[in-house]
């Protein structure tokens, strides 16, 4: 990324450009540098081995739900009861499970319809809290003015009020604003994240050097290009932490979603899946047990998959940072 | 003293945490206060909503209900944390230290349930559970434990706490890896030269040296345990009379106010929970900052 406003820096050969594998050959070594050697630590025989059996078992646990939600999204509701659970039995049919979650079943409503409302809310409200929270991150943490220090306790405040004892005033107030069912309903509080500005003020505050603000001002910037052009662009790996955390919590969240939507169509995934899981004891209908399987995957998948892309950005040490202020 | 023109500078920051500052008063403070404005009423069938001052919590404090679900999900939290804490710990150091094969893969398989939204999660665990067919059920009866259910009412809290437990501890396990990682080597590799037993130095020096993360994680998990809800609910929809009305205070608070409509006393308990979640977790920063563990 070019920072326009720093000098040009000083005419230096070209670096032939680092390809992908030397990249990771280099990340490797500095790791493998930081490490102690294993063998200095004087251990018994067998450690190593009795220590990865241990992993591998809390792995095993781990993993167990999700092997057991990969085999059963293949079967027949009768199947899934009464075979074994972690094995596959015939029929199979993923796929024609998988084309229920396209229609309205049993009347309560439409996975499909599900998850896109999801991903609206997790785009619109994640990616809303993640510029919010840039913004008033970096002005927390480089700027001071009367009120600064307020705003900052009183997001360190808002840090302790339960979720559960927001949601519910923030329910009777939709009932009073006519807010119910209203996807701004859901969009709107999702967009407010004290722990992403909490965590964009620190991160701001580590990667944003004042020199550089100060050499741009000279040069005569405005303060929203210096934000925009030098700023943000330090500030990547830490605003795609808080991204990361905002659409977690967005596509996760149930209480709210719960409480302000009576209509199905409003639904996100989590509400949706939910009625199911209970629509399935009580109706008669045999496909809802597999499409309650095979929903959950199809929920877990994209999210799964988001992590494993960001792993390399992830910032887990900005939690702790923080505390250190 | 700073310059007028650097004063002026600084006051323009109020515009970059102006859009957040508006929403969090629309959606946080004003609902708040909302709340606590509408717990002094109370809706009757003949009359209307009349002003009832502090009725709606001295109904709630008076409430056996209330209490023994604050009473529960204190005990939830009481087992809950420390044993994931412990798991968590220990893999932390297992991986920082790189004492087990594969750790990387390890790591990232740990991580895992933190993707999964607590509702999937639930359900899949509620499959497992199940008292009929579940995969589960079927290993306790092999194991020489016929009918086990583990949605009565002596099983059901230690459920849960295994649901929790699966979905949480990567996520905990990762925050105290992190802080292990930060470590000053130079520290560790003195104290190897000085034959320094490796538990010693785990218990010794690495962790006073995270024991801030560690407090914030304490911190954290007992926020959100304190407000149990969608383990309990969804398992009540799966397996309809397991789970009481009151089982958690979120619990009977959508309860309260949802099924049986009695919003003004529901506002009135989110407010006491809000309260008691608010003084336990002040009392814990008060005493942890007076001992000078919270920097």
């Amino acid at each position: 990324m070019t920072v326009s406003t720093a000098p040009p820096p000083p005419a230096a050969p070209p670096a032939p450009p680092e390809t992908r594998r030397q990249r990771r050959r280099r990340e490797r070594l500095v790791a493998r540098d930081s490490e102690i050697p294993v063998e200095l630590y004087g251990l018994p025989r067998g450690t190593i081995t009795l220590l990865t059996v241990l992993a591998f078992l809390f792995a095993l646990f781990t993993l167990i739900p999700i092997a057991w939600i990969l085999i059963n999204s293949t079967k027949t509701q009768a199947n899934i009861f009464e075979t074994f659970g972690f094995w596959f039995a015939s029929p199979f049919q993923f796929f024609h499970t998988f084309g229920l979650l396209f229609q309205n079943v049993d009347g309560y409503g439409t996975f499909i319809q599900w998850f896109g409302n999801t991903a609206l809310y997790a785009v619109l409200g994640g990616g809303g809290a993640t510029v919010l929270a840039a913004f008033a991150g970096y002005g927390l943490a480089r700027f001071r003015f009367r009120g600064s220090r307020m705003t900052f306790y009183a997001i360190i405040g808002a840090l302790l009020v339960p979720i559960t004892a927001l949601t519910v005033p923030l329910y009777l107030s939709y009932a009073k604003a006519h807010l119910i069912n209203s996807i701004w309903g859901m969009v709107l509080p999702s967009m407010i994240s004290p722990i992403g500005v909490y965590l964009m003020r620190t991160y701001a505050d580590i990667s944003v050097p004042r020199e550089l603000i100060d050499a741009a001002r000279i040069d005569g910037a405005g303060e929203l290009r210096i934000f925009l052009r030098v700023a943000l662009p330090l500030m990547v790996p830490g605003v795609l932490t808080v991204l990361l955390i905002n659409v977690v919590a967005v596509w996760n969240n149930y209480f709210l979603p719960l409480l302000i939507f009576n209509v199905n169509t409003k639904y996100p995934l989590t509400v949706g899946l939910g009625l199911w899981s209970n629509r399935a004891v009580n109706s008669g209908n045999a496909n809802l047990y597999p499409m309650l399987v095979v929903g959950g995957l199809v929920t877990i998948v994209p999210l799964i998959a988001l992590f494993l892309i960001l792993q390399r950005y992830w910032r887990g040490g900005m939690l702790l940072g923080s505390i250190a202020n | 003293m700073r310059s007028s023109w650097v004063h002026r500078r600084d006051r323009r920051g109020v515009w970059f945490v102006a859009p957040f500052l508006l929403g969090f008063l629309l959606f946080m403070v004003v609902p708040l206060g909302y709340a606590i404005y509408t717990s002094l009423y109370t809706s009757r069938i003949i009359g209307g909503t009349v002003f009832t001052g502090a009725s709606n919590y001295t109904q709630t404090l008076g409430s056996g209900l209330f209490w023994s679900g604050v009473i529960r999900v204190v005990i939830f939290a009481a087992i809950q944390i420390p044993v994931m804490l412990a798991i968590a710990f220990f893999f932390a150091c297992v991986f920082d230290l790189g004492v087990a094969k594969f750790g990387t893969a390890f790591r990232t398989i740990f991580f895992i349930p933190f993707a999964v939204p607590a509702v999937v999660g639930a359900v899949m665990w509620s499959f497992l559970l199940e008292p009929q067919f579940g995969p589960f059920t079927r290993l306790a009866s092999v194991l020489g434990f016929p009918n086990t259910n583990f949605f009565s009412p002596n099983l059901l809290l230690a459920s849960i706490i295994v649901i929790v437990i699966w979905e949480w501890t990567g996520y905990n396990m990762m925050i105290l890896y992190t802080a292990l990682k930060s470590v000053p080597r130079d520290v560790v590799e003195a104290a190897i030269l000085d034959d320094t037993p490796l538990w010693k130095i785990i218990v010794r020096i690495k962790l006073p040296l995270v024991r801030p993360a560690v407090v914030m994680l304490v911190f954290l998990n007992t926020i959100g345990a304190l407000q149990l809800f969608t383990e309990p609910q969804i398992l009540e929809y799966f397996e309809q009379g397991a789970v009481s009305v009151n089982y958690t205070p979120s619990y009977y608070i959508y309860q309260t106010a949802i099924a049986a409509d009695e919003t003004n006393l529901a506002a009135a308990m989110a407010v006491i929970l809000a309260v008691i979640i608010v003084v336990i977790s002040a009392l814990s920063l008060i005493v942890r900052r007076r001992r000078g563990e919270f920097a």
